[in-house]
């Protein structure tokens, strides 16, 4: 017990080394390499000279560069990351927790499909190894794996939006409305999140179904299923009692690093289907090199990214039982 | 049995004699042809990787022969000149759905798609290719030391290995692309994805460097006065070449992936100086290409990216197979 309770306080602070890296490098990058940090500000005709001088003053830039990495540390801790550029009366953190819900609505929404379909698939393309089934899920796996999720997405627009007109083809909501608690909305909402969701669930669904069936294959070669076959159970049993809880044990580590997978799929269905989320409010951020803004989003995404790995690997010692004995 | 007992008798020796190579490096010469035998014989019968193989070797006769591709394709068609892939056709419509002078259609700037499209792989696979080389280098170097170090050193190294593996390489590129000074260069492009793509095979080499270093036969060459570079040089990399092999083909796939990915968001490499399947696709995008029905814009350019690296993962995973024969047995 006390060995596991010593691997979880290493894995943590392991984690929060891991940010404080993403810290340095977030002030470097923006920061030195770039050159004068108010470059872009002092070249912004929508802001006033009276908020850039309060600007300059907020962040310590008049200070030596020391002064204003501490200053910079404290605010990245209160998530002050300073007032958009392109918005100059909004903090960066309003506008991302803004944007947040629709990249959790299509992240959420799409992660459930993934996990389910794709396990399905892994399993049954384990199971039936080496089958016509095997092959097809594979090569269907593979080609989806080997398709830009951005072109994928744009072939979807292409083929039922454009196309059929089933779906819109942009947005997250009809233009002009907002989310309310009414059956309209909702169903404005689902309508409008069908689309993306196919496209960043069959892009990520590979990743999913590779590794089981992989983990499942491993599995299936132990001793201890050749014992259970022996003792008399059925495929079905072995299957569902024996071989499919040991082999998710690999599935629940690399669900969380593909986490990083699914937030680039994201990115791309975001950008291409104009889905005013985190992944869009990113690319956006770019194009008009609001650096705030864009700190804030990167600085947000390594936080949940290496928070859901902590977790992740925690979840992993707890299930393991040969970390607790160890 | 001493080499000079045994000539070589592989037409590789022989050729190595006439030109006069010693016994040692004839030796050498003849167990690195017998061994690349070996390797094609089990390529040969690894059906995947055959047509990996094959698809990628179109792709290379389309990178390095497109100008002649196109005077050929020019002469067949009857068109005006073998058009090249930043031409402008005065007389063909801007934005145009597919002629008989222009067969999938022509862009925004009246330059032909189908030129761009086959010009296109010759950027398309060098900066998958350099970007691998880019990646595979650090990512070799930082695990070689990691692992050869051990302690403090290699703690350090692996927390900013950590940061590069966990958080997404979409959010690493866009970052790094938006950041850097260089503008919209393919220098740039390759640096930005080599950069955020190298800490998973510094993973897989510390590892197999960690279980290498136990080995006895490190021991005994340390006994007898080998330091540390000649170990690493000599007896650890070598063996931890073959496993970082397959890992490099397959990433040049993600390379050539995220180029077009940086491309489509329009961080990559401007399109009226140099043109790759991704910005072309961006080309596309901001014409609204899709809204006017121009689909061969769109479609063709995707399947292209999709063919070359379904090419490069099925070539990857034969090679995983051969070099790391763990999995043929399963």
């Amino acid at each position: 017990m006390r060995n596991m309770r010593w691997m979880i306080v290493r894995k943590a602070a392991n984690s929060f080394v891991t940010i404080l890296m993403v810290v340095i490098m977030n002030f470097f990058l923006f920061r030195v390499i770039p050159g004068d940090p108010l470059m872009n500000l002092r070249g912004n005709t929508r802001v006033s000279e009276e908020y850039k001088t309060e600007f300059i003053k907020e962040f310590g830039l008049d200070q030596p560069i020391y002064v204003q990495f501490v200053k910079y540390i404290e605010n990245v801790f209160t998530f002050d990351f300073g007032n958009a550029i392109t918005q100059p009366l909004t903090p960066a953190m309003d506008i991302i927790m803004s944007n947040l819900q629709w990249t959790l609505i299509l992240t959420g929404t799409s992660s459930i499909f993934m996990v389910i379909i794709g396990m399905s698939l892994g399993v049954l393309s384990a199971w039936k190894r080496g089958s016509p089934l095997d092959t097809g899920t594979m090569a269907f796996s593979l080609f989806f794996y080997a398709m830009p999720t951005f072109w994928f997405a744009m072939m979807l627009i292409v083929i039922f939006a454009t196309g059929l007109n089933w779906f819109p083809s942009a947005n997250a909501l009809t233009p002009g409305t907002s989310l309310e608690w009414s059956l309209e909305s909702f169903k404005d909402l689902l309508n409008h999140l069908v689309l993306p969701a196919i496209s960043l669930t069959i892009g990520s669904i590979a990743a999913f179904s590779v590794i089981m069936r992989g983990s499942l294959i491993d599995v299936m070669t132990e001793e201890y299923i050749t014992t259970a076959r022996a003792k008399g159970l059925n495929e079905s049993q072995v299957l569902k009692n024996h071989a499919v809880p040991n082999a998710m044990l690999p599935m629940v580590a690399l669900i969380a690093i593909d986490l990083a997978f699914v937030v680039g799929g994201a990115f791309q269905t975001e950008v291409v289907f104009n889905y005013p989320g985190i992944g869009w409010l990113t690319v956006e951020a770019t194009y008009e090199k609001d650096y705030p803004l864009l700190e804030g989003c990167f600085f947000l995404i390594a936080l949940v990214v290496v928070i859901a790995n902590l977790f992740a690997d925690i979840l992993l010692i707890y299930m393991d039982p040969r970390v607790k004995m160890g | 049995m001493s080499a000079s007992t045994v000539p070589p008798v592989s037409r590789l020796g022989r050729v190595g004699r006439t030109i006069g190579l010693s016994e040692p490096a004839l030796e050498k010469l003849h167990l690195l042809a017998k061994d690349s035998r070996t390797t094609w014989r089990l390529f040969r019968s690894n059906k995947l990787g055959l047509t990996g193989l094959a698809i990628l070797l179109a792709f290379v006769v389309m990178a390095v022969l497109s100008g002649p591709l196109m005077s050929v394709l020019a002469y067949i068609g009857g068109w005006d000149q073998a058009w090249g892939p930043f031409d402008i056709d005065p007389s063909a419509d801007k934005e145009d759905d597919p002629t008989s002078e222009h067969w999938l259609g022509t862009d925004t700037y009246r330059q032909d798609i189908l030129s761009r499209l086959i010009y296109g792989s010759r950027v398309s696979l060098l900066v998958g290719l350099v970007a691998t080389v880019v990646s595979m280098g650090l990512g070799a170097l930082v695990g070689l030391l990691s692992g050869y170090w051990g302690g403090v050193r290699d703690e350090v190294l692996m927390r900013i290995t950590d940061v590069f593996l966990v958080i997404p390489w979409i959010a690493l590129m866009i970052v790094f692309a938006a950041v850097l000074p260089g503008g919209a260069s393919v220098g740039k492009v390759v640096f930005v994805i080599g950069i955020t793509g190298w800490s998973s095979t510094a993973r897989i080499v510390r590892a197999q460097v960690f279980s290498l270093k136990e080995r006895a036969f490190i021991e005994r060459a340390r006994a007898i006065g080998a330091d540390d570079l000649y170990i690493v040089r000599k007896h650890i990399f070598p063996n931890v070449f073959p496993l970082m092999f397959a890992n490099a083909i397959l990433t040049v796939a993600l390379s050539i992936l995220s180029e077009s990915t940086l491309s489509f968001i329009g961080l990559g490499p401007d399109s009226s100086k140099v043109v790759t399947w991704g910005n072309m696709l961006e080309d596309a995008q901001l014409a609204y290409a899709i809204d006017q029905g121009l689909y061969a814009w769109v479609v063709i350019p995707g399947l292209m990216i999709v063919f070359v690296v379904l090419g490069f993962t099925f070539v990857g995973y034969a090679m995983d197979e051969i070099f790391n024969p763990k999995l043929r047995k399963r």
